[in-house]
């Protein structure tokens, strides 16, 4: 009997907001997710007699004299006459790759996933640093710091552990669901008809004819062909598939495999305690009006799993470009995970960390880290399907400008090509593209423009033409002529970027002049950024909006073994175009909605087209956490959501979710009511302009922090786990984050009528409300600085924050120093010499740290060290002699210098651009009483400032929970952002 | 602690700017400083040193003390611009490196930064308000013709009321004379009448009247139904968003073309200009079966079934069933003979018949419900041509009031002139017209339905009647609806300009357009310049 709110569900006629579910496969419609989730099943079913068909044969066993690796034979005890080759290499950061492919079979399996993901073929250990110890059961290597780290391959079943201290951390192949299915022909797979009829129901006679079935299961299922709605698979190379078991014996969360719409903590998808009942699904696909909880596919994949406990993290990468299904399911002490991909060697590389911030960095060093994006992109971006003419653009420019909000740069979706011919302007509407864009950065603004990968196929169209001339786009099965599938345009065809061809190609087009006659974008201009969406790819009246599995790209591949990689291959050679596109050369700004493992080096992402409510509001932080996990650092989500009329109050919300979002941008599907910001009412406007202007004071905020995450890979928004990794409280939170290590906290406000927010707190430190100086110390009385090693430990805590519509829940950590530019400006570049506050918020020692780094934003002077680079620190002492009498100290040192950066000179251009830029006020938060005198050092001047009573930064929670603290600011002490000085605070 | 190199290079604040840089001039007396030297906030908030006035650090609450930077947000900075005309802009762009056009003289950034260009701007500025005011002169000349227009309307329209007012007293009189005749010739044969329409054939008929109304407005139900769903289908055929990419969407796109006789969208897309509307055009021809009536023939013919006078049928009816003979013109006269003189004529005519009848020829049928019908018939006709006189001269008083309704077609009647009139733009793919105070449509150039964008509602409903501004916005709302969207409207942005003219659409929102265009009737003459339009 079902329930009547379920019933009335199920009546619901069709919604207008629909996600369409009969567009794409369940696991249960995917042949191979369906023999993987079968695998799974009979191993359960069989419990401890279950053993993998999979061994290492000793005697293959070949170390490398040289290299921390070596290489074996493995047998499958079902087909002894297929055979499979271990490749176990120890990189020299302690990363372990495990790689297993068929050797002399009957085809090659698609091996070159990692050679896209990669930014180089990794350096291995030398043997002698990493020395392997060849045993009766296994081969087994120790290394690491104080040889903490274990790593063991089982010979049979074979199986690869890695350990720490002692205890297990990765196991691949635990559970026996190792299972790479081997070439063969259809012919030869047809299994004996020996017992005929009469042997059916006796499972006997079947184990007796099929020995593999025990394993592989009775039927062949959906082996040489796969039909899936109106679409048939003709799978010419028969099953390929794979299927890993990666277990966390010890790490009770993941998290990772972006991009999926749900908890960071990802939820079990198996077992008693399954939040869904389908596995994660990598298979990029443009998914039309996702679910905002669902394990579903989305735009992107990066098959990176970060395991986390209280002991440590690891993390796995499995670079396979395929079609993949991960289930997971969570026990009591660790997590159990299984993998199943359509296609692809095996090739897993196993991150030791021991912490989130060394898994960061040893995913960096394997795929990059995220480059150092032009400045203005982390300013405001408005967008819109469509600004319909060049007058529209100037029009909303003209309103931005009237209302004097900030705004950096102005997107031109689709509509502004003729027939949906990407570079081809309209003319009709935009008959003047160079003068409007023009007219845009006259301002020191920028336009976006769209460029899709799909080609309008008419030969007219020169891009086209010059593509299909060069037999540079994606073939049919047949692997002859061209691919014709449905897009924007009509009939369309694609460009195969893995083409290496199409990358001199895409180059030309993108220049504003054109060299030697070809097709050049001269309509354009060399600051203009590049949107390039419908990447996964999307073919409207394709396979799960896609292509064709059996389509073929360059060297012979069919998509299906390329198909996760595909959308990251057109933004990197769209970076590359724009790199080349000036000399000297411009950092590009290319948004993507497709991505894979390493695209974080060739621009920013945005969660694609969610629908404005609250839930999607909510889910596309988690996103943008998640992402960022994943390496893609540089995320955002529409604001306002794509599809639907957000009302005023979401809109405002969602504009400060927007505003702690690496990636800032408003924007909307053509059938929704204009909701350029200008447009609100009162009071909505005026707090959207306060929340623009904030992200614009924040920019050098924002801009440090990227720097950071350009060189570590660690994300810009950091959830709970990532900054306390030993507070267990904080793992499954996703709902609020650190932006970067400025010390700011913030919690996005995603329900209606709020008006207060549960924020939570790790560590026994005070923090202070960002906007009203409210204090929220520590729960007990500040520990002494001796005790600081114990910060974390059960010193958990919420707190509520006021939270209305005009309020953001914005906390600053003590210990803190935030370097802002208050001056409101039209855009960013504009406030290149705009002068800095520093807000000093003292920890409960009287101490604080923070920095600015700052370079030209748009060029590569930065590698030359044409950097400024700052370092501000306070530190509270006794004042000598006297007692009880402190002196508060707050200074200016060169980062640069200190950290030792490559060829920079503190006299370097960039610097010297901007030695009239100075710290024009300093407010410093935790501040108990009047001070007695402030003067800059060395120079004996007094400085004016002003004191606004308070509670300090020792007061208990007793007496200080919720009171406003005490806040000096003093006045302009004309002393440059770029030199070093000290003022110093007696009291 | 970390020994470390004190570099510190105190940083000389701006340059000391002039204490009432950026103040406008209304201000400047307020911008001195007390004997102690020191100068009050302009709220009174606080009491500040001279010094730090224009010192590019904000410190009143009101940002009065740095009326010359950007110290201090959402303040106004003021621009002398000798030369040209003094104006204010944001405090946000005053030092940012951008010279702003308002300040031709640059004192909106750092001395050298920008070049005074108040001269030459000052003179093209100059200029351009000329050849406005040349345009303003121009078109307020044709807006003249306008009002003179209006004003022989006036004329016109107060004459015509004047006659129709004669036409309706002596039409009033006719219907008067002719109720009269009715009721008597009515009264001889009610009881005969009531007598004949007990008639099965007469109450068949009645049913067969009723059923076929009820039908058509079935039938025209389901037409206009079906209309509707051929534009929406159509519009789904030409404007389906693929990025629903629902297959089911293409299938109700190939279904609806197969059932409309129209070629794959696809096809026309890529043939764009081929020659599919005729091929679809000459499959439409019909055989046309014997006997039955076509589309237009129904229509004729209904409304000549409908409009049919039963009475009279079941008169005419009654004397072919006792073939009679038609009745003589002769009997009717009585209708039309004044009451006074028709005791004479009575007595003349039956004299005259019975002379006849001698002769044996007249035949003495006496058909008084004929002939009681056919008064009827005059009554109705006379009383059908008073109500349309009426009208009329409702329509005349209608149009008299509004041709100086501010509200209307203008205080001065300046709009009437422009009364339907259409003006078209081109924009490609569709022909935009506005029939100026009626309605706004979309006309594809390529063949397919026309749509209407709406019917003229009003003027801007933001500003208040009387004003410029008022006149400067039409709305024309309630036009056909968009497949999932709203109905179509328009909002033509008019200014002065010597032509009646469309400049430019843009469809800003799905279904709903911005129009501009031009019209002299804006063009108020330049002595109206300084003058309050007063309500």
């Amino acid at each position: 009997m079902l329930s009547p709110s379920l019933l009335a569900l199920l009546l619901l006629p069709t919604t207008t907001f629909a996600f369409k579910a009969n567009d794409f496969k369940t696991c249960s419609q995917s042949g191979f997710c369906r023999r993987g989730r079968a695998l799974s099943a009979r191993a359960l079913a069989a419990s401890s007699s279950w053993q993998s068909p999979y061994s290492i044969d000793p005697s293959s066993l070949l170390l490398d004299p040289h290299e921390a690796s070596f290489t074996a034979a493995i047998k499958s005890s079902l087909y002894p006459s297929a055979k499979f080759e271990l490749d176990v290499r120890v990189h020299d950061d302690g990363v372990i790759r495990v790689r297993m492919d068929e050797v002399d079979g009957l085809r090659k399996r698609y091996d070159e996933a990692a050679s896209w993901a990669l930014i180089r073929e990794p350096r291995l250990s030398k043997s002698e640093d990493v020395k392997w110890t060849v045993g009766k059961d296994g081969v087994r290597a120790k290394y690491g710091d104080n040889n903490d780290i274990e790593v063991v391959v089982q010979y049979e079943p074979v199986k690869v552990t890695m350990f720490r201290h002692g205890v297990e951390q990765v196991v691949l192949n635990g559970r026996g669901l190792l299972h790479m299915e081997h070439f063969r022909t259809k012919e030869g797979s047809q299994p004996l008809e020996i017992e005929g009829a009469e042997g059916e129901g006796d499972a006997q006679t079947v184990f007796h004819v099929n020995n593999a079935a025990w394993f592989e299961g009775e039927e062949q299922d959906a082996w040489w062909e796969e039909t899936f709605s109106s679409w048939t698979d003709s799978k010419p190379k028969g099953p390929e598939s794979l299927s890993i078991d990666i277990t966390f014996p010890t790490h009770q969360y993941v998290y990772g495999i972006p991009q999926h719409a749900t908890n960071l903590s990802l939820p079990s998808t198996t077992g008693p305690s399954a939040s869904y009942t389908d596995p994660y699904r990598l298979f990029n696909a443009d998914v039309f009006e996702y679910l905002p909880d669902s394990p579903v596919s989305l735009y992107g994949s990066i098959p990176l799993m970060h395991a986390h406990g209280k002991e440590g993290t690891a993390a796995v990468f499995n670079a396979v470009g395929s079609d993949t299904w991960i289930d997971v399911e969570k026990k009591d002490k660790g997590t159990e995970t299984h993998w199943v991909s359509e296609s692809g060697i095996l090739d897993v590389f196993i991150l030791p960390g021991p912490n989130p911030t060394s898994v960061f960095s040893q995913y960096s060093r394997l795929t990059g880290t995220p480059s150092l994006p032009p400045s203005y992109s982390l300013a405001y971006h408005q967008c819109r399907w469509n600004y319909v003419s060049s007058d529209d653009v100037r029009g909303v420019q003209r309103r931005f400008d009237e209302e004097d909000m900030p705004v950096d740069v102005f997107w031109l979706d689709i509509e502004y090509s003729e027939g949906h011919k990407y570079f081809m302007w309209d003319n009709k509407t935009f008959p003047d593209p160079v003068e409007m864009i023009g007219d845009v950065e006259g301002k020191e603004r920028k336009m976006v423009i769209i460029i899709d990968p799909h080609l309008k196929r008419e030969s007219s169209y020169p891009i086209y033409k010059v593509a299909s001339e060069l037999g540079v786009l994606v073939k049919p099965k047949s692997g002859e002529g061209e691919y014709e599938g449905w897009c924007w345009p009509g009939s369309s065809s694609w460009i195969d970027f893995f083409n290496p061809d199409s990358w001199d190609m895409w180059i030309k087009f993108f220049k504003t002049k054109s060299l030697d006659g070809s097709w050049a974008w001269t309509q354009s201009s060399e600051n203009v950024g590049i949107w390039n969406d419908m990447n996964e790819p999307s073919v409207f009246n394709g396979p799960e909006i896609s292509m064709p599995r059996d389509n073929v790209h360059y060297g012979g591949w069919e998509h299906r073994d390329v198909h996760n990689i595909n959308g990251m291959l057109f933004t990197n050679q769209t970076y590359n175009a724009l790199y080349h596109r000036s000399d000297p050369p411009k950092r590009p700004f290319v948004l993507t909605r497709s991505f894979y493992a390493g695209s974080q080096r060739f621009g920013a992402m945005w969660t694609g087209d969610n629908l404005g409510s609250w839930e999607h509001m909510a889910v596309g932080v988690k996103m943008v956490i998640a992402n960022g996990l994943g390496g893609m650092v540089f995320a955002g989500s529409d604001v306002g959501g794509f599809f639907g009329n957000a009302d005023p109050e979401m809109l405002v919300r969602w504009y400060a979710v927007g505003a702690f979002s690496p990636f800032f941008r408003a924007h909307a599907h053509i059938d929704t009511k204009r909701r350029e910001p200008y447009l609100l009412d009162e009071p909505y406007k005026g707090i959207v302009k306060d929340v623009l202007r904030l992200r614009y004071s924040m920019l050098p905020i924002w801009y440090s922090a990227f720097r950071e995450s350009s060189l570590t890979g660690v994300p810009l928004l950091r959830p709970q786990y990532v900054m306390f990794p030993q507070d267990e409280e904080g793992f499954a939170i996703d709902d609020q984050f650190y932006v970067g290590s400025s010390g700011l906290l913030f919690k996005p406000v995603t329900t209606k009528g709020a008006t207060s927010a549960s924020v939570y707190l790790s560590d026994a430190q005070i923090y202070y409300d960002y906007f009203s100086h409210t204090a929220y110390p520590p729960p007990s009385a500040a520990p002494k600085s001796k005790a600081k090693a114990n910060l974390e430990v059960n010193s958990g805590r919420r707190i509520q924050v006021p939270a209305a519509l005009h309020e953001l829940p914005l906390l600053i950590r003590g210990g803190s120093i935030l370097p802002t530019r208050e001056r409101p400006r039209r855009s960013s570049p504009l406030m290149k010499h705009d002068p800095f506050t520093l807000r000093i918020a003292l920890d409960v020692d009287g101490g604080a740290k923070g920095e600015v780094y700052l370079d030209d934003g748009e060029g590569y002077g930065y590698e030359k060290g044409e950097i400024v680079w700052r370092g501000f620190e306070a530190s509270t002492t006794a004042r000598d002699g006297k007692k009880g009498e402190k002196v508060l100290k707050v200074w200016s040192e060169d980062l640069a210098s200190t950290q030792a950066v490559p060829s920079y000179d503190s006299a370097n251009p960039f610097a010297q651009s901007i030695t009239d830029v100075r710290v024009e006020r300093l407010v410093i938060l935790g501040i108990g009483h009047k001070p007695a005198s402030i003067e800059l050092e060395g120079s004996r001047k007094t400085l004016e400032w002003e004191y606004e009573e308070g509670v300090g930064r020792e007061s208990g929670k007793a007496d200080g929970e919720g009171k406003k603290t005490g806040v000096l600011v003093i006045k302009d002490p004309a002393v440059g952002v770029a030199s070093d000085w000290a003022i110093v605070v007696k009291f | 602690m970390i020994p470390w190199l004190l570099l510190a290079l105190p940083l000389p604040a701006l340059a000391a700017l002039d204490k009432t840089h950026g103040v406008s001039p209304a201000l400047q007396d307020k911008y001195i400083a007390t004997t102690s030297g020191t100068w009050k906030c302009l709220d009174g908030s606080k009491e500040i040193a001279w010094s730090a006035v224009n010192d590019d650090y904000c410190d009143c609450a009101d940002g009065s003390d740095e009326p010359g930077t950007s110290a201090c947000p959402d303040t106004t900075f003021y621009c002398t611009n000798i030369g040209h005309i003094g104006t204010t802009i944001p405090s946000s762009r005053v030092n940012d490196g951008l010279c702003e056009p308002e300040c031709c003289d640059g004192s909106d950034e750092a001395p050298g930064v920008c070049l005074n260009l108040c001269k030459q701007i000052g003179e093209v500025h100059r200029k351009k308000v000329e050849a406005e005011l040349k345009l303003r002169k121009t078109g307020s000349k044709i807006r003249g013709t306008y009002i003179a227009f209006a004003h022989k309307e006036k004329k016109r329209l107060e004459g015509l009321i004047v006659n129709l007012e004669r036409e309706v007293a002596s039409r009033e009189q006719e219907v008067e004379r002719l109720r009269d005749i009715a009721e008597r010739a009515e009264s001889l044969s009610a009881a005969e009448l009531e007598r004949k329409k007990q008639s099965p054939l007469y109450q068949s008929l009645l049913s067969h009247h009723t059923a076929l109304k009820s039908l058509r407005k079935e039938h025209k139900k389901h037409l206009e139904k079906e209309k509707v769903l051929g534009e929406i289908l159509d519009s789904l055929r030409t404007g389906y968003n693929p990025n629903y990419q629902d297959m089911a969407v293409l299938e109700a796109v190939r279904g609806w073309e197969s059932l409309a006789g129209l070629p794959h969208i696809n096809d026309v897309r890529k043939g764009e200009d081929g020659g599919e509307e005729a091929q679809a055009e000459t499959s439409k021809v019909e055989e046309q079966e014997e006997g039955i009536w076509n589309a237009d023939q129904i229509e004729v013919e209904l409304d000549r079934l409908l409009k049919a006078d039963h009475v009279s049928l079941l008169l005419e009816h009654d004397n072919i069933v006792i073939r009679a003979p038609p009745q003589a013109i002769l009997f009717d006269i009585t209708a039309y003979l004044p009451d006074s003189l028709l005791p004479t004529y009575v007595t003349f005519r039956n004299s005259v018949l019975s002379w006849l009848h001698v002769f044996g020829i007249g035949a003495v049928v006496s058909d008084t419900s004929a002939e009681s019908n056919r008064a009827r018939q005059a009554l109705t006709d006379a009383e059908h041509s008073l109500k349309l006189t009426r009208e009329e001269q409702q329509t005349a008083r209608e149009d008299l009031s509004d041709l100086y309704n501010p509200e209307g077609f203008g205080l001065e009647g300046e709009w009437k002139k422009l009364d339907g009139l259409c003006l078209e733009k081109n924009v490609g793919d569709y022909t935009y017209e506005v029939c100026l105070f009626e309605e706004a449509r979309q006309k594809p150039n390529k063949g397919g339905s026309t749509f209407s964008l709406g019917k003229f509602t009003s003027w801007n409903q933001l500003a208040k009647p009387g004003e410029l501004e008022y006149y400067s916005k039409q709305r024309y709302t309630q036009g056909a609806k968009c497949w999932n969207g709203p109905q179509r409207s328009v909002e033509l942005i008019l200014a002065c300009g010597t032509e009646n003219a469309l400049l430019t659409v843009a469809e800003l929102e799905k279904c709903e357009y911005q129009i501009t265009g031009t019209t002299p009737a804006l063009c108020r003459p330049l002595e109206d310049e300084n003058e309050k339009v007063e309500l």
